[in-house]
């Protein structure tokens, strides 16, 4: 990352508004039944390059700028135009290159093609011109800006891991940029689990559009927010200090009942024989918009609610989730977290996901893309009854909406 | 739920279906030769070629444009993509923006080429030196060294700051506009440093050009950071003071298992004028992977103020002593640097480096030529709107561009020839990028 992140491309030309994501899919809402069906695409593909990424041996970072590429890609372009597949590919190969770590493209090729496949995609090409063209489309479609800002560095620096993290980092390297996020000077205490519980939750953030929508350290604060709100231990001393909002920087009796205390995050259960840290303090002292964070997290956790009703084959692709995580200890945590925390909302949303609506997997989405880009080729290769058939579709669907 | 979307029947869109998107791509696009005139060539090196350009905008502007060239890969060649010098320029000049770097305007992608504009500079270091060797026949006067100095290391601070380390600074690549503003050109070769996911020697095995090529390199250390560009600061202030490179070694080259070799004469050619470096001057030089070679040299004295005698004065060469430091982590940095006494002394520093120059003393203007390889420069397609024409030359580019290669990796290589770029024209009133004049006050 070059400069800070308010002079950046990223802040400057890449954090759009909700009208701009909608006016994006306007064109592939005429292919689709269910407009729900396009948020399952931003899992899929989410997964699908986490898939190939980790065939490709890319680090974690370098997936997420691949994944923030197709993101960008498809705020320009619709689905039902494009073949999102080739694009993915580009996507790897091109912040591969960008973050430092290049990748041969044949590797990148016919680990592609045989990822693909398992989804019957057969059009991959075999040629390394046809995903070397698809690059150049690529990179100018991302107007050459290929630098990527991550909620990684935010959590890091926050938890105060920022040098520790960075211990590759070159002799006389050291955090001297200027933080962008305030000039609070408290790092917060959080526990090894608590530290991977927030970078898992900021891996399923890719999952979504708010890598688009939201500064990255504000993904991260909330990242961190969701993990101390479903840490029983963290909770009970937020609970605490907000019920005592006079001494909550030196409330004793923040007791979090160890019955309770998770095995998920025990933030800071280690330090709780001294006092416990003043994490709404803490926050406060981000000099962040906290009604932001709050609704970030709010769809951090729609996000959740959504991906239940998604189903891939064991997880495969969402290794280093929050979800995969639980599932490997066979807990429904992030549910029991849900109700926990007592979002209504949330459990809402996950009852209307277990009351049968139907699951979406992989498969559908990959025959609802090929139904769209054919329904969407019929469309412009009939223009002959002189009218264009999207706006018609369009209007229709305007006029049934009342 | 699977029958919902019934199979799709074959269709020869299915089997590119990026055709539709590919052709209003290109319907769309602007061509190079369509924004800008071609007005002649400036240079070219391993990256590809430079040519002087004018906007045809109402504004006219004159630009440099780079145009990238595929790496060759052996004679059978296929195309494998941007390479990672490009990416890698492409993405750093999109974030930068400073009065001392050469500011990118944009980039235009187009028949499998690359082209980078860039605002347009007269001159370089390089030539300076070269007008003052061969033409003046004298020396570069104090302030005109001082301004130069002092522009080039506040444009390095600026790329410090931005944890990008540039890894090639020479004469060549450090251009000036005509109204005297220092530029620092093509980062090709340059690296964000900050929490890299690999270490920076695993990327380029060799950099920076052997005569600017700081101790630590030549030593063969893995690990290096920004005061690879503070030593090759010090040569380049050395060259503009003596009009000749200071450690003019013959570099040894790679042998046959592409090993990097020890670079003795290099290090001798230092050596005769810093003296043979201590390990009280260095503590961690015996950590370096080629200090038993360095052992078996002769020993030298340290004569740095001798050879600075005739040619910078009193805190300038105290200044240079000290971007001279053996010991990375002992070389001032950029910030120390423009801190220095010799800058806040009498004459100053000046925004127009060239202020104090009578105007027979300012060098010419850049030569151009007629472009001796024309393909290189698509010619401006006449009707160029003409959808069928378009894809006809794209048609012709493929065929052309499928015999050419890429090699992404290590695709930079050392010592790419003379630069270009920047420009003169705006850069009148005080600008954006003045916050770290204050210095100067």
């Amino acid at each position: 990352m070059a400069t800070d992140f308010w002079s950046s491309s990223h802040y400057k030309r890449w954090i759009v508004d909700r009208a701009t994501l909608r006016q994006a899919r306007s064109d592939d809402l005429q292919y689709v039944d269910n407009p729900e069906h396009l948020a399952f695409l931003n899992i899929f593909f989410a997964n699908l390059i986490s898939r190939l990424g980790r065939k490709l041996q890319l680090r974690q970072r370098v997936i997420a700028t691949a994944i923030v590429f197709f993101r960008r890609f498809y705020v320009k372009n619709s689905y039902c135009e494009t073949d999102p597949f080739i694009v993915a590919a580009a996507c790897c190969y091109v912040a591969a290159k960008a973050e430092e770590s290049p990748v041969h493209i044949k590797h990148v090729v016919s680990e592609a093609r045989t990822l693909f496949g398992e989804y019957g995609i057969k059009t991959f090409p075999t040629d390394n011109s046809k995903l070397a063209e698809m690059e150049f489309y690529l990179v100018d479609e991302l107007d050459c800006d290929l630098t990527v800002f991550h909620p990684y560095r935010t959590l890091m620096t926050l938890v105060g891991k920022g040098t520790s993290a960075a211990s590759d980092t070159e002799v006389g390297e050291a955090e001297d940029g200027p933080r962008y996020w305030g000039t609070g000077e408290g790092k917060l205490e959080l526990s090894e689990q608590a530290i991977q519980t927030s970078w898992f939750i900021i891996n399923d953030t890719l999952r979504s559009e708010l890598c688009l929508l939201y500064p990255p350290h504000l993904i991260a604060v909330a990242a961190i927010y969701l993990t101390l709100v479903f840490s029983t231990t963290t909770r009970a001393q937020i609970q605490a200090s907000s019920a005592h909002p006079s001494s909550a920087s030196s409330a004793p009796h923040a007791h979090p009942d160890p019955t309770r205390r998770s095995s998920r995050s025990a933030s800071s259960s280690s330090k709780k024989h001294a006092q416990p840290p003043d994490l709404i303090g803490w926050m406060a002292g981000l000099n962040v918009s906290m009604s932001l964070v709050a609704t970030i997290a709010q769809e951090i956790i729609s996000l959740y609610a959504l991906w239940d009703r998604y189903s891939e084959d064991a997880g495969a692709g969402e290794k280093g989730s929050l979800r995969h995580a639980h599932a490997l200890r066979g807990s429904r945590a992030a549910k029991e977290a849900g109700s926990r925390s007592g979002s209504a909302e949330m459990s809402e949303a996950r009852d209307e996901g277990a009351q049968g609506e139907v699951r979406i997997t992989p498969m559908f989405l990959v025959q609802l893309l090929l139904h769209m880009r054919q329904k969407r080729m019929e469309d412009l290769s009939h223009p002959a009854n002189g009218r264009p058939v999207a706006v018609n579709k369009m209007l229709e669907r305007t006029q049934a909406a009342g | 739920m699977m029958n919902e979307y019934p199979g799709t029947s074959g269709n020869i869109l299915l089997d590119d279906p990026m055709r539709i998107y590919r052709a209003k791509r290109d319907a769309a696009r602007k061509r190079v030769t369509d924004k800008y005139a071609i007005l002649g060539f400036i240079s070219s090196g391993t990256y590809g070629r430079v040519y002087k350009a004018q906007s045809k905008d109402s504004d006219g502007r004159i630009h440099a444009i780079k145009k990238f060239k595929p790496d060759k890969e052996g004679e059978l060649a296929t195309y494998t993509g941007i390479s990672q010098s490009a990416i890698r320029e492409i993405a750093l000049n999109r974030e930068i923006s400073h009065e001392n770097i050469v500011a990118l305007k944009e980039v235009i992608l187009e028949d499998k080429s690359i082209y980078m504009v860039f605002e347009y500079a007269e001159h370089d270091f390089l030539q300076v030196i070269h007008h003052h060797s061969q033409t003046l026949r004298s020396s570069i006067s104090q302030p005109v060294l001082k301004s130069l100095t002092y522009q080039l290391l506040n444009g390095l601070l600026y790329l410090h700051d931005a944890h990008i380390i540039h890894r090639d600074l020479k004469p060549a690549n450090i251009l000036i506009t005509s109204s005297g503003v220092v530029k620092i050109g093509d980062l090709g070769l340059a690296r964000l440093t900050h929490q890299p996911l690999q270490p920076l020697c695993a990327g380029d095995k060799v950099v920076v050009t052997i005569w600017y090529r700081a101790p630590e390199l030549l030593l063969g250390a893995k690990h290096y950071n920004k005061a690879v560009d503070i030593w090759a600061v010090g040569c380049v202030m050395a060259e503009l003071a003596s009009l000749r490179p200071i450690f003019k070694g013959e570099e040894a080259k790679l042998d046959s298992k592409k090993n990097v070799p020890f670079q003795k004469d290099q290090l001798l050619k230092i050596f005769e004028v810093l003296g043979t470096p201590s390990e009280r001057d260095w503590p961690k030089i015996k950590e370096m992977p080629e200090y038993m070679s360095m052992k078996k040299l002769d020993h030298y004295n340290n004569r740095l103020s001798e050879w600075c005698q005739s040619r910078i004065r009193s805190h300038g060469a105290d200044l240079l002593a000290h971007l001279f430091a053996y010991d990375p982590d002992k070389r001032l940095t950029a910030a120390e640097a423009l801190q220095h006494r010799w800058f806040h002394e009498e004459p100053r520093p000046t925004r127009n480096a060239f202020a104090s120059l009578p105007s027979h003393q300012i060098p010419p203007h850049r030569r151009i030529t007629q472009d001796d390889a024309p393909s290189m420069m698509p010619m401006a397609a006449v009707g160029s709107q003409i959808q069928a024409q378009v894809s006809q030359v794209q048609a012709t580019a493929q065929a052309h561009l499928s015999q050419l290669s890429h090699s992404h990796s290590n695709a930079s290589k050392v010592g790419s020839a003379a630069s270009f770029a920047s420009l003169s024209g705006g850069a009148g009133g005080g600008g954006p990028h003045t916050r770290k004049k204050a210095r100067l006050g």
